[in-house]
């Protein structure tokens, strides 16, 4: 099924909200998770909403993206709490909480999941420089963003996690918010993806839609785009990495704040073996490490920190590039991670956050496998 | 030019793979003294955080051996291992570490002939790669 949303007073956002509220007003939800612009302020965070006022100051579509909200819905759902909530996630924060839910780590049963085209994102402190700098308004930045299909906004770059993703649909959801290939002038498209989706957009009683016809043409050319320039940007990271020493270099500007491992919506781990004793080494370790090699750069197990991170979790990473967002280095984990995910992903044919019932590679075996690593032939 | 001697760590099993070295060692078998056994109670309990330190601190080969197939101790710890050499022979490589620096065996406890055999092996191939490049960079 699908529905039409409509400009309210002209404006598309407006219509959004519009459409949010009705959904609140249905009681068939308590509340609401979506981007909201925060009082006073040009900050846009992921909130809990229960009163239909508030919804005015939502923001479903911005370049805005503080942090992958895939964490913040597990948290919101790892137990039940006797209460129905939609939210709308951008496709890879539903990606990373399909892949949280696997590890039990969040549940959909209480959920409304809605998914929405991406309308992609700046980097935080370039979110921060652009609201500085005449921003456009909501309406004219969804305009802006997609029917132009730009790399950069108003001379800043989208993060390059979303300038090299191919997937930057929804999938996995209830129903889903579609502008690709959707005449803007004419409004937006609700499809239902599930028939909880189905069921609560028949109560809603909003206008039909039909199928936008343009849709697969343009889904298809974004994701070839996304492909390509995934393509040139994992040629270039992989040479700039290609040797322990080069990764080294790469990390050395590390300081081991461990802010990528904390945003990071897969990284799972409910207490990391980095924050334990094993890394709280004795004093006279350091000097024996100095002593062995002339010298020994402090903070120590950089490079161990982030090939530990890729053995743990590089299968299930979903290229939000939140590593990057939170480095306060400027340190491009994103790239680097998304380089080996693309491997460890295709070792395992594991496409992460695609299907609730696939369960994660090192959590499973089977009899006959991978026996052509076994022995020790050369290759 | 000095003979290169590569550093070798051996993750070994203690119901196979450690025992066949025990049978090597009492049947009088000699092997390169360059590998360094680790015993470990099962190849299942391998993290491949301790594979990924050892090349950082400079190993030129890594080996996890253990059970055939089948006959692990503890049921199906081989099997997991199996999944995680081959999450690290895709990620290692990638930077530089040769995917033949790390290997997966199966050696059961009555093989102490080829435990003896296959170091030996090991150790020459490890010595045709050549010295890590992780030795001596300052890499930590």
């Amino acid at each position: 099924m699908m529905i039409k949303i409509e400009h309210e007073d002209n404006s598309l956002t407006k219509g959004l909200q519009q459409f949010f509220k009705r959904l609140l007003e249905t009681r068939e939800i308590d509340a609401l998770f979506l981007p909201v612009r925060l009082k006073d302020s040009s900050s846009i965070m992921p909130s809990l909403v229960t009163e239909s006022v508030q919804v005015d100051n939502a923001v479903p579509l911005s370049p805005a993206f503080p942090l992958n909200s895939g964490r913040m819905v597990s948290r919101l759902s790892y137990k039940l709490s006797g209460r129905k909530t939609a939210v709308l996630l951008r496709p890879c924060e539903i990606r990373a909480f399909i892949e949280l839910i696997k590890l039990k780590q969040g549940s959909r049963q209480e959920l409304i999941l809605i998914g929405i085209d991406c309308p992609k994102a700046l980097s935080s402190s370039d979110y921060t420089a652009y609201m500085e700098k005449d921003p456009l308004d909501d309406d004219a930045y969804i305009q802006k963003v997609f029917s132009e299909n730009d790399k950069t906004l108003n001379g800043f770059n989208f993060s390059s996690a979303c300038n090299t993703c191919e997937n930057p649909f929804p999938v996995n959801t209830d129903m889903n918010i579609l502008l690709h290939g959707v005449d803007l002038s004419d409004g937006m498209i609700v499809e239902s993806a599930s028939e909880t989706g189905q069921n609560i957009l028949e109560t809603l009683n909003m206008q039909q839609a039909t199928e936008p016809v343009k849709r697969d043409e343009v889904v298809a050319q974004i994701k070839e785009a996304g492909l390509k320039a995934n393509e040139e940007m994992i040629k270039d990271i992989e040479e700039k990495t290609n040797s322990i020493t080069k990764l080294n270099s790469f990390l050395d500007r590390c300081i081991n704040c461990y802010n990528c491992r904390n945003m990071c919506p897969v990284c799972y781990c409910k207490e990391c073996v980095f924050n334990t004793d094993v890394f709280y080494h004795q004093p006279v370790q350091y000097h024996q490490w100095a002593e062995k090699k002339g010298a020994v750069k402090l903070p120590t197990d950089t490079v161990f920190y982030h090939l530990t991170r890729l053995a743990h979790i590089s299968h299930a990473c979903v290229g939000c590039g939140q590593c990057s967002n939170a480095c306060p280095s400027d340190i491009n984990v994103f790239e680097l991670f998304k380089s080996v995910a693309q491997n460890t992903q295709a070792a395992f044919e594991y496409s992460p956050g695609t299907d609730e019932n696939e369960p994660p590679p090192l959590s499973v075996f089977h009899e006959k496998e991978f026996e052509d690593i076994i022995g020790i032939e050369r290759e | 030019m000095e003979k290169f001697e590569p550093v070798i760590i051996a993750f070994v099993c203690n119901w196979c793979t450690y025992t066949a070295a025990d049978l090597a060692g009492t049947s009088r078998l000699s092997y390169p003294t360059n590998i360094r056994l680790i015993r470990v109670m099962c190849t299942g309990m391998v993290d491949p955080q301790y594979v990924i330190k050892a090349f950082l601190e400079g190993a030129d080969g890594v080996l996890i051996s253990g059970c055939h197939p089948g006959d692990c101790h503890y049921i199906n710890g081989n099997y997991k291992a199996r999944r995680r050499i081959k999450l690290l022979k895709e990620i290692l490589p990638r930077f530089g570490i040769e995917k033949d620096r790390l290997h997966l065996t199966w050696i059961g406890a009555s093989d102490g002939i080829e435990f003896a055999e296959i170091m030996t092996q090991l150790n020459d191939q490890i010595i045709e790669i050549g010295p890590s490049q992780t030795r001596l960079s300052k890499v930590i």
